[in-house]
């Protein structure tokens, strides 16, 4: 067992495509959480529930690094005060691009905390990522 | 306020460690400090070390008989960080298709 959790996945398309996707408030707010970010070192971005709607959590944090390909922030769970950290890599192969997430400092959280967070989190995030999953799906019946 | 999770994570983090953890969970019962120093390689004293670490960490439970100390294994605070971090590998699972969906469905 160790202190972060790493995601590796190949999308079949461009680098840039899956970049923008990552780092656009626009974007991200289709796929991800509603983002008021921007990819620049420094800037204080939160991600919220589409409706913000009572148990969606509010994630909040500062851009520690980004250049193609490589973003990076802070992560903050509203009302915890501990600070993880997400990063975002991409490469180009041949299938399209490959994504290395990690997310560490889980540590950070205090046992209390984590409990706590873990249940604020499955009501809530479970809502958050079924208003995404409906979404997603009214795009892809509507084009 | 202790941090509870970093206590874990430095107790599992060593090797010995986690073969005393280890023993204790498959012995099932108490094992007593002499009887857990006799199949180490290392000090009595280490081996209080070693266990003073996973005590603050929840992992086993201390009870003095006598003039000896029993240990016993507690793999409770195991299994709420482990129902955490699944929780963390599900969400960032789900986001990933999320975002393997939304890329396949853009038009380029």
């Amino acid at each position: 067992m160790k202190d972060a959790i790493t995601k590796e996945k190949v999308f079949n398309h461009p680098i840039d495509k899956v970049w923008n996707a990552i780092s656009i408030a626009e974007e991200i707010s289709t796929w991800f959480l509603k983002a008021n970010f921007k990819a620049e070192k420094g800037y204080p971005y939160t991600f919220s529930s589409e409706s913000n709607e009572k148990g969606c959590t509010t994630i909040s944090g500062t851009i520690k690094e980004a250049n193609p390909y490589v973003l990076v922030y802070t992560w903050i769970v509203a009302n915890t005060e501990v600070e993880t950290l997400v990063t975002w890599k991409l490469e180009s192969v041949p299938e399209g691009t490959k994504l290395h997430l990690e997310h560490s400092g889980i540590s950070n959280y205090t046992g209390d905390t984590a409990i706590e967070m873990f249940e604020s989190f499955n009501s809530g995030w479970e809502g958050c990522i079924n208003q995404l999953t409906n979404y997603l799906k009214k795009i892809v019946n509507a084009g | 306020m202790q941090d509870k999770i970093t206590q874990l994570f430095k107790a599992i983090a060593d090797p010995t460690r986690r073969e005393i953890f280890h023993a204790l969970v498959i012995t099932g019962s108490a094992l007593s400090i002499s009887q857990i120093s006799n199949q180490f390689d290392i000090s009595r004293q280490g081996i209080t070390k070693h266990i003073k670490t996973l005590e603050d960490a929840g992992l086993i439970r201390l009870d003095n008989k006598g003039r000896e100390r029993f240990c016993y294994a507690n793999a409770k605070p195991l299994k709420e960080l482990n129902t955490w971090m699944k929780f963390y590998e599900q969400f960032w699972n789900d986001s990933l298709d999320n975002l393997g969906s939304y890329l396949d469905n853009k038009p380029s």
